[in-house]
């Protein structure tokens, strides 16, 4: 032990930061989550807060808001799934079929920028583009027509939010799944062709079969995160909106528990109902992924 | 002699020789799925860029907030931005705390990346479970929120740095990178000639993903560039904000929301209000643009490898 430290000392010494950081910002707020159980106060000193069970969990179950931002948060997790991947996987097969690769090259670079963008940026420019003021409202007035008003209808949010992923994140998906297009061997093309193999059973044979790890693996990250929807996106248009179509689980805990009247205890046990189906259901998929011989996230050594 | 060589090199474009030629219905369909998917993504990127330069008279005969085609050309909102007022200093903190924690967080994934790249090395295994543990389980808003506070950095610009410093998945693909592309031979050669660990790390291996690297890089800084729900979590007490947030209060004052315009006031000036709002957007934009070609050449395969082999 001793002469492994006295080897390995530099590579423990350049780990440190990076664990100095976990530690802090990862490891001790999940201790944290404990006061979940706790009535907590930040009024008294940490061991005089009585332990209450899952007391806090009842409470935020009976929360009025709580069930309807559980319900959102998975309206729009099936939705992005349900719509980003296919649209994303579409995306790459036509883009795989274009043979110029000018045409390719910049398509793909158009596509994918605004992955890039930040929500504020992506919210802004749909403003000002589909709003009640914005360019399309100008032009259909301009023929008699009336103003757009979806940027600020609650019934067409889920329209909304489909043209604000299709435009700020489809590229991103049709660049992972186009470099697993890349990695299929061509030979197989072409000996399937000369067998008579038309192009649709190309696809079907070939290149679905070709890129299934990298969409179960994509899966699987989805499945885990499927109460994290992001903050972002509906905080911004919460205003616009309303908190009833908008209140997904991160902006509950932070409206009603951060800077809401709800105190610490709720906001935490919230978080850790969420942290903990996350992980229930990474490793449930995992586990389903291996059963179907898929190589998952990690590997069962 | 020419003729030759471009004869000779492979032209990449070419169809192969087995594969039909599709129906030109289907090549129509294609092209115009491209080319509407493309514009809808363009158009608004320009009609934004036009209007930062757009005139007060301009904006109103086209009567909206923005326009497609600019009718004249005014550098008034730009002037605006940076006469060094409120906007001047929030650029100007956004790029301070784009450059510090892009260097803090090269500091923590590079060390860590190379720490943890020798199998069997003390502590090897544990200390990547600690890394790994991080893809499966998020602490929670609130007691993140909750430690920031504890640790007084609360209305501090640290607590929008620190806490997203390093990037576990930045980790594990700068790792696999130094595992699987850097020859173990070079290594094992430095160390024969008495090398450190920090000499090889510093002279054989950072030279050799100098393109790695710098995708990584570039991928943190359009993260901190883009803050916004850290700063509002975590500094909403300071006067000086991220341009993102600066951003978002100038759209709430477009839709005419309540509480918007108290924040806004500080915002308003000589320049039209849609252009110098557009040119706030155009700032926002050109840092993530210049990155961009570069992310675009090096980082797919990045990620790829990372997320296969990792």
């Amino acid at each position: 032990m001793a002469q492994r430290f006295r080897h390995d000392w530099p590579l423990l010494l350049m780990t440190l930061p990076a664990m100095a950081q976990l530690a802090v910002f990862f490891y001790w707020p999940s201790a944290w989550n404990i006061i979940a159980f706790m009535d907590y106060s930040p009024h008294r000193p940490f061991w005089e807060n009585p332990l209450v069970g899952f007391a806090w969990f009842e409470r935020l179950f009976n929360n009025p808001y709580f069930l309807p931002a559980l319900l959102n948060t998975l309206k729009y997790s099936f939705a992005n799934l349900l719509f980003l991947f296919p649209l994303s996987i579409v995306l790459a097969l036509v883009m795989h079929s274009v043979v110029s690769t000018k045409v390719r090259s910049v398509f793909q670079s158009i596509v994918y920028l605004p992955y890039f963008f930040s929500w504020v940026l992506v919210v802004t420019v749909f403003v000002q583009t589909l709003g009640s003021d914005g360019l399309v409202s100008n032009w259909l007035l301009g023929f008699g027509g009336d103003r757009l008003s979806f940027m600020s209808n609650p019934d067409t949010f889920m329209f909304l939010a489909w043209l604000q992923w299709a435009w700020k994140d489809a590229g991103w998906g049709m660049i992972i799944f186009l470099a697993a297009l890349a990695s299929i061997n061509p030979s197989l093309y072409e000996a399937a062709a000369v067998d008579g193999a038309s192009r649709w059973r190309r696809m079907w044979h070939i290149t679905l079969p070709g890129i299934r790890p990298v969409i179960v693996l994509l899966l699987i990250l989805h499945i885990g995160g499927i109460l994290t929807v992001g903050f972002e996106q509906y905080q911004l248009q919460r205003d616009a909106i309303g908190y009833q179509t908008t209140e997904v689980l991160d902006t509950f805990i932070y409206y009603r528990s951060v800077i809401g009247t709800e105190g610490a205890s709720f906001g935490t046990a919230a978080g850790l109902f969420k942290g903990v189906i996350g992980l229930i259901l990474v490793l449930i998929a995992n586990n389903v992924a291996h059963r179907l011989g898929e190589q998952g996230i990690y590997q069962k050594s | 002699m020419t003729a030759i060589d471009i004869k000779l090199k492979p032209r990449k474009s070419a169809r192969p020789v087995w594969d039909e030629e599709p129906s030109w219905f289907g090549k129509f369909v294609k092209a115009l799925f491209l080319i509407a998917y493309g514009a809808a993504i363009v158009l608004p990127i320009w009609a934004v860029v036009a209007t930062s330069f757009a005139s007060e008279e301009s904006l109103a005969s086209a009567g909206g907030n923005l326009l497609l085609i600019p009718t004249d050309f005014s550098i008034a909102a730009y002037q605006e931005i940076f006469d060094g007022g409120a906007l001047t200093k929030s650029l100007i903190l956004t790029i301070g705390l784009t450059a510090g924690g892009t260097a803090l967080s090269m500091v923590l994934t590079i060390g860590a990346a190379y720490g943890l790249s020798r199998t069997g090395s003390l502590l090897h295994r544990p200390l990547l479970m600690l890394v790994l543990f991080t893809f499966l389980f998020a602490p929670g808003l609130y007691p993140s929120f909750l430690v920031v506070q504890k640790l007084g950095l609360f209305n501090n610009y640290l607590s929008i740095i620190l806490p997203m410093a390093l990037s576990a998945f930045n980790l594990i693909v700068l790792r696999a990178f130094f595992m699987n592309s850097v020859p173990t031979e070079l290594l094992d050669a430095a160390r024969m000639d008495g090398a450190g660990e920090f000499r090889t790390l510093f002279k054989i291996v950072l030279p050799m993903s100098k393109a790695i690297l710098a995708v990584i890089a570039l991928f943190y800084a359009v993260g901190y560039w883009n803050i916004y729900f850290s700063a509002v979590l975590y500094i909403p007490g300071l006067e000086t904000q991220p341009i993102q947030v600066v951003l978002q209060r100038m759209l709430m004052s477009t839709q005419g929301l309540p509480g918007a315009a108290a924040n806004v006031s500080q915002y308003q000036s000589a320049a039209p209000d849609a252009a110098l709002k557009m040119a706030v957007v155009v700032c926002t934009i050109i840092p993530i643009v210049i990155m961009y070609p570069f992310i675009q050449k090096h980082f797919t395969k990045a990620v790829i490898t990372g997320a296969i082999k990792g």
